[in-house]
């Protein structure tokens, strides 16, 4: 048997049509078995609510009468992509404000705008024959603006990594804060709920299918970036009117210590045409698997920790080493919920109708890594090898020699076994001088919790070590705590001083 | 139940909390303390059936002290359940209820603000 999208399309319109959300399909099919509930249920909803980071809108504000070309762009202090000329921006969810960082972005922009507040514009341009203006200052609502079109680039993933963090000191992720010795586990995504879960294959969602999108009707402009449903993380590129939106399926976030995100609202309906879809449909959380990953190792290629079911991970506790970890997730499945319960009486009240994909999206793609020029520097490579030691029973005056014969200002303290048990710097020394401790020993004075790196790690990785500790130097270690070298930050130049600038 | 107890400069002089464990009997956690020359507060967890005869215990010159109570104050508006907080806090005290809503225990807080301070939607704040 299988059914035709007019047939459904009829049935919203005359009002017979059988919705389900997707959470319920499981037991409708183990009930009717897959022949009677394709019989019996005529569209299935799903529902997601979480960070979406890369989301964002297109906006235009009309023309001045003194026309401008706007080239640089703020909203609220936050920059959008003017180039686009003449009065058009995107402005991306994750873009911080200039004034208030990571506690104010262009997701919060957005909300703003949703929930009818009024936004400051302010544009610079060059100015030319056509557009004289040089720079404007405006405020705007929603409501002015002639299009508002949210697009989000990648969303409604398939699945996702659950995150755990392996390493001894606390990681402030995308994830959200991951406790040092795996003590939390975080994970995205609403399992049985999800809607490419429901829809692997992508046999009904292509380009043009219709969709809940922050509470308007939007619709799936086709494949996501980095799409990947060859090996489960599908995603989908979406659109929809900002002006229909609603701040309950919009909201801003910050993850402290990552940035700004958006948490979006997507709810595919799944129209029930045939048996593969209805299996499809059926899906258990019992039968979605994801990885949890260690977010502790600054890598694309992080170590996975154990295999888990989305049943495992809603169950709010996972064994880690014979240890049962607290599991949260950063989602919200009550929203998701509640977005499939919203598309449903949508749908029964015949204001949304199914659409076939006219554009098929490629269900067996795999996403492919960058693959970068040119050889990634590593530790090793900058590390200096002539480095001065002390021992922790010489006395501070035989340290400051040390510094002044070694020419440099990091002194690293070793044991009898040539093991590094702390660091002695010249402002360490100068202070122990101006408080006349010169006759201490350096084991009183010297730092115990040394910031190390490995030989083998990328240069990159130790610029943000140095940035992040705000020290002049890394002690290069091995497994053993042999001193192998120094890393200073001078060494490193650009890497670190430069970031940040264009 | 969870006690807020601050000493003057009077107060830190003296063995408060040994003595009124002495005093009482009643076994007490220490949860969180910061006391120095001049001034100090702790949070003590005491049961709540032996509460009545630890405050009186404890009570003195230059000690004051509080029943803590609503210790986290929750935006509803703001909060979306999503639930970060849950993992976040090994004291508990966030939950979902069946319907994967939020549910705060606030008895069980010791004031550390981590949930406050990673909320997402900023939708969590402790007590000072």
């Amino acid at each position: 048997m299988y059914k035709s999208i007019d047939e459904i399309n009829e049935r919203i319109r005359d009002g017979s049509v059988r919705v389900v959300s997707a959470e319920k399909m499981p037991d409708i099919v183990d009930e009717l078995g897959v022949d009677g509930a394709l019989r019996e249920v005529d569209v299935v909803t799903t529902g997601t609510f979480g960070a979406m980071c890369s989301s964002g809108a297109f906006l235009n504000f009309g023309h001045p009468e003194i026309p401008i070309r706007m080239e640089r762009m703020w909203l609220n202090n936050v920059e959008a992509y003017a180039g686009l000329a003449a009065v058009d921006c995107y402005i991306g969810a994750t873009q911080e404000s200039n004034i208030r960082h990571a506690e104010y972005g262009g997701a919060h922009v957005i909300e703003d705008l949703i929930s009818g507040k009024s936004v400051e514009l302010h544009a610079r341009a060059k100015g030319t024959d056509c557009y004289p203006r040089t720079s404007i200052t405006n405020e705007f609502t929603l409501e002015e603006l002639n299009q508002a079109i949210m697009v989000n680039p990648r969303n409604s993933y398939q699945s996702y990594n659950a995150a755990i963090n392996m390493g001894d000191h606390a990681v402030k992720t995308y994830m959200g804060c991951l406790l040092a010795g795996h003590r939390n586990i975080t994970y995205s995504g609403a399992g049985c709920l999800s809607p490419l879960s429901n829809d692997p294959t992508f046999s009904v969602i292509g380009s043009g299918t219709p969709i809940f999108l922050g509470g308007a009707n939007g619709v799936v402009v086709g494949e996501g970036t980095q799409s990947s449903p060859g090996n489960g993380f599908g995603t989908l590129m979406t659109s929809g009117n900002l002006k229909d939106m609603s701040s309950d399926y919009i909201r801003a976030a910050t993850m402290t210590g990552y940035g700004v995100t958006m948490y979006v609202g997507v709810g595919v309906p799944i129209p029930l045409l045939n048996e593969e879809i209805v299996k499809h449909t059926a899906v258990r959380d019992e039968d979605l698997k994801t990885e949890i990953v260690d977010y502790g190792t600054p890598f694309r290629d992080r170590p996975v920790i154990k295999e888990v079911t989305y049943a495992e991970l809603k169950s709010g506790s996972i064994e880690i080493d014979g240890e049962e970890i607290r599991c949260s997730p950063l989602s919200s499945y009550k929203k998701a919920r509640e977005i499939a319960g919203e598309l449903k009486v949508r749908i029964e009240k015949g204001s949304f109708t199914m659409a076939l994909a006219s554009r098929p999206i490629d269900a067996l793609k795999i996403n492919k890594p960058m693959a970068e020029k040119g050889n990634v520097r590593h530790v090793n490579e900058m590390m200096v090898l002539e480095f001065v030691t002390i021992t922790g029973n010489e006395s501070v005056k035989q340290a400051a020699k040390r510094l002044l014969k070694g020419e440099t200002n990091h002194l690293p303290v070793i044991d009898a076994d040539n093991r590094l048990i702390g660091i002695v710097t010249t402002y360490d020394v100068s202070r122990a001088f101006a408080n006349d401790e010169q006759d201490m020993t350096v084991s009183e004075i010297m730092t115990r919790d040394v910031i190390t790196i490995g030989p083998d790690a990328p240069v990159d990785f130790a610029a943000r070590k140095l940035q992040q500790y705000n020290i002049g130097a890394l002690v290069v270690i091995d497994y053993d705590r042999h001193i192998l070298g120094l890393l200073n930050s001078y060494d490193l130049g650009d890497l670190v001083s430069g970031r940040g600038s264009p | 139940m969870k006690l807020m107890v601050e000493f003057d400069a009077t107060g830190v002089q003296y063995p408060n909390i040994a003595a009124a464990i002495l005093k009482s009997g009643v076994m007490i956690n220490v949860e969180r303390a910061q006391i120095d020359g001049d001034e100090g507060w702790t949070l003590l967890d005491v049961a709540d059936n032996d509460a009545d005869v630890f405050i009186a215990a404890l009570s003195r010159k230059g000690v004051s002290i509080r029943i803590q109570k609503d210790a986290v104050t929750h935006n509803r508006t703001e909060c979306v359940d999503c639930g970060l907080c849950i993992g976040l806090c090994q004291k508990k005290v966030f939950s979902f209820d069946e319907n994967w809503q939020l549910v705060i225990d606030s008895e069980r807080c010791v004031l550390c603000g981590r949930c406050a301070m990673y909320c997402p939607h900023r939708a969590l704040s402790i007590q000072k």
